[in-house]
């Protein structure tokens, strides 16, 4: 084979590969955008449907506006009838998604009547429709959005303090069991969260943190602290303690030096274990499972909106919601990551 | 407390292993107490003295043969795919090809996506009208099963069971993961001095020799970290299964732990089957660490010793 056919071959497989991303992360988007008559509609669209175009005819006999939709097809498939402009407001928001007003409803309808001719209407969809009715449909859904960013922020903290001074101690003081220590948060790291959320479950009850964000942060900072330590030892070690002597001997004070020496230079590792923490809190399903009871995060509340199937569209527009944070903070940690490595 | 040299009070806190103080007492309280609580749970009967009925009741359990073989066949499956497809991934975008840093762009994509929205997205393509069988339907791969004779109509997914549903299972935790195994070795590779390939290569070794004798060996620490934390997560699987199939249907470990701590309310029974549940995924999941670091040790990966 040339070199010319070996390239084509060998974009056609990277296109392949990158379609198998791509086409579901699509769908899912579609859906998430999807008014309830267009979630049962087969085949689905890959490509974002933002529009409908309907059809509009006026029945003289029994003096009402027929209502249809384009289908996949190209034919138009008939919805509804109504004489009434407030009924059929109240029909296009409800099943298709169109946010129109009684008067521009009538505006565009009375043609058909004046006419007597079927109008072709191609209105657009509110694509944040169904991201409204999601905090509508399942009850408490904003509260867990408040749920999981406390959790997140409080398994944050936890993992900085405890683990930031770990990392601390290991890079810049003479302590002894540092091989020990680097085990010890391996061994914490590999143990499933959900094994130790059993047993946990029964103390908490005791401690009275059963059913509350401290509670599923404790378990989120298990694994995170130790990470924590990992990347804030490699940062302490990599900043030159000279620059801080230096600061100190120009008169600074410990505190001084600190905010104006050590903490600017050894902030982006925070930056990316915080992101790391976030990210533990923020997919995690299990361990709310277990550890909750009615106050859920979204994560979980994604994952009991299963059930009802009628509900899907709304059930992947929390999904799409729950996704943005994650993938922003996944990009933005693979740039510090190639930093740190490449 | 550490004894100081001085032994007063000041020095003790001022001595460096203040700084583990706070550790300290975090795993004491939070990890070590429960899981030394779960040990002694999981050996002790309902009336308090030591037994082993809870691991009876564990292999009594109908769904427990099942779920032992289903996690083990899924973790050991699905980390022999995800290393393959992650190191052809990953020494694709390593060629930096023209577009390569879009193509990780993508790539990276099913990493951040959290679980229980992996659970939403499949589901909405295996539902009978889902998205799965639109894509059959529109690029005519549906005519060509039913050509085959594989199925009649649609295919149902979410009836599948046993051995197919786990590969289901696989194929999903595969697209989901695959980045983040493929992200380790690209920066096992990126550290990688392309001149000893090429010297490799200069000496008659084919692509795949240079690959086999000289990446793979280089890189090795790297592949050995990626594959170790990968098989954990694989024996931790439970969500999938559950988003898509329902409890007790494709059993797993750990969606048993879910199923009898979160669906049947048996009082203290079901409290000592997770918890007893818990200690054994824990010791499957240390065996196999141990296992696996002593097969990686002293050996390379093209088989010969070292």
């Amino acid at each position: 084979m040339n070199s010319a056919g070996k390239k084509t071959l060998f974009y056609l497989a990277i296109t392949f590969i990158a379609f198998a991303v791509i086409i579901p992360m699509m769908y899912l988007i579609n859906i998430s955008i999807s008014s309830a008559i267009e979630v049962n509609d087969f085949p689905k669209r890959v490509l974002p449907v933002l529009s409908h175009d309907l059809s509009i005819e006026w029945d003289d006999e029994s003096s009402y506006y027929i209502i249809s939709r384009k289908s996949f097809s190209g034919e138009y498939e008939e919805l509804t009838y109504s004489s009434k402009f407030d009924k059929i407001e109240t029909y296009l928001i409800t099943y298709l998604n169109i946010s129109k007003t009684e008067e521009e409803i009538e505006e565009d309808f009375i043609v058909a009547r004046n006419t007597g001719d079927i109008i072709y209407l191609n209105y657009n969809k509110d694509i944040f429709n169904n991201f409204g009715k999601f905090f509508k449909v399942f009850d408490g859904a904003s509260a867990a959005l408040v749920n999981s960013i406390q959790a997140a922020a409080i398994t944050i903290l936890l993992s900085m303090s405890i683990g930031g001074s770990i990392g601390y101690a290991l890079a810049r003081t003479k302590i002894k069991g540092k091989d020990a220590i680097s085990l010890g948060s391996l061994v914490v790291r590999m143990f499933p969260a959900v094994s130790i959320s059993v047993p946990m479950a029964v103390l908490l009850v005791k401690f009275g943190m059963y059913d509350t964000m401290l509670g599923l942060a404790i378990i989120y900072s298990i694994p995170n602290i130790g990470l924590t330590a990992w990347i804030t030892r490699s940062i302490f070690m990599s900043v030159n303690p000279e620059f801080e002597e230096a600061s100190l001997v120009f008169g600074a004070s410990k505190i001084q030096t600190f905010k104006k020496i050590t903490f600017p230079l050894v902030l982006p590792a925070f930056a990316a274990s915080s992101m790391y923490a976030f990210i533990t809190a923020w997919n995690d399903t299990a361990v709310s499972l277990l550890l909750t009871n009615n106050n859920e995060t979204l994560a979980l509340l994604i994952y009991k909106s299963m059930g009802g199937s009628a509900s899907i569209h709304y059930a992947a527009s929390g999904a799409i919601l729950l996704i943005l944070p994650a993938l922003a903070f996944t990009f933005l940690l693979k740039n510090y990551i190639n930093k740190m490595w490449g | 407390m550490e004894k100081n040299k001085k032994g007063t009070v000041k020095s003790v806190f001022k001595s460096p292993y203040m700084f583990l103080v706070p550790a300290l007492l975090f795993y004491t309280f939070f990890w070590l107490l429960p899981v030394s609580l779960s040990l002694i749970e999981s050996f002790t009967s309902i009336d308090g003295g030591f037994s082993l009925e809870n691991f009876k009741m564990m292999f009594d359990d109908p769904l427990f043969g099942e779920a032992f073989r289903n996690t083990l066949i899924f973790a050991v499956i699905s980390l022999f795919l995800q290393f393959i497809f992650a190191l052809m991934f990953a020494l694709l975008i390593n060629r930096n090809f023209k577009g390569s840093k879009w193509f990780l762009f993508i790539m990276l994509i099913p990493m951040a996506i959290p679980p229980s929205a992996v659970g939403i997205l499949w589901n909405t393509g295996l539902v009978e009208s889902g998205w799965i069988n639109s894509l059959l339907s529109v690029t005519g791969l549906q005519n060509l099963i039913e050509l085959l004779g594989i199925a009649e109509g649609p295919i149902i997914w979410k009836e599948a069971s046993g051995l197919q549903a786990v590969f289901m299972i696989i194929l999903i935790d595969t697209w989901t993961v695959l980045p983040s195994v493929m992200i380790i070795l690209l920066a096992g590779l990126q550290n990688f001095n392309e001149e000893y390939s090429e010297a490799a290569r200069i000496f008659g070794a084919n692509r795949f020799q240079a690959l086999k004798d000289i990446v793979i060996p280089i890189i090795k620490p790297t592949i050995i970290t990626a594959l170790l934390l990968r098989i954990i997560s694989g024996l931790q699987v439970w969500l999938i299964s559950v988003m898509i199939f329902g409890f007790n249907n494709v059993p797993f470990l750990l969606e048993r732990i879910v199923f009898y701590t979160d669906q049947v309310r048996l009082g203290v029974y079901s409290y000592k089957l997770s918890v007893t549940y818990s200690v054994f995924v824990v010791a499957v999941v240390s065996i196999t660490a141990y296992i696996f670091i002593k097969l990686t040790k002293g050996k390379d990966w093209s088989g010969t010793s070292e």
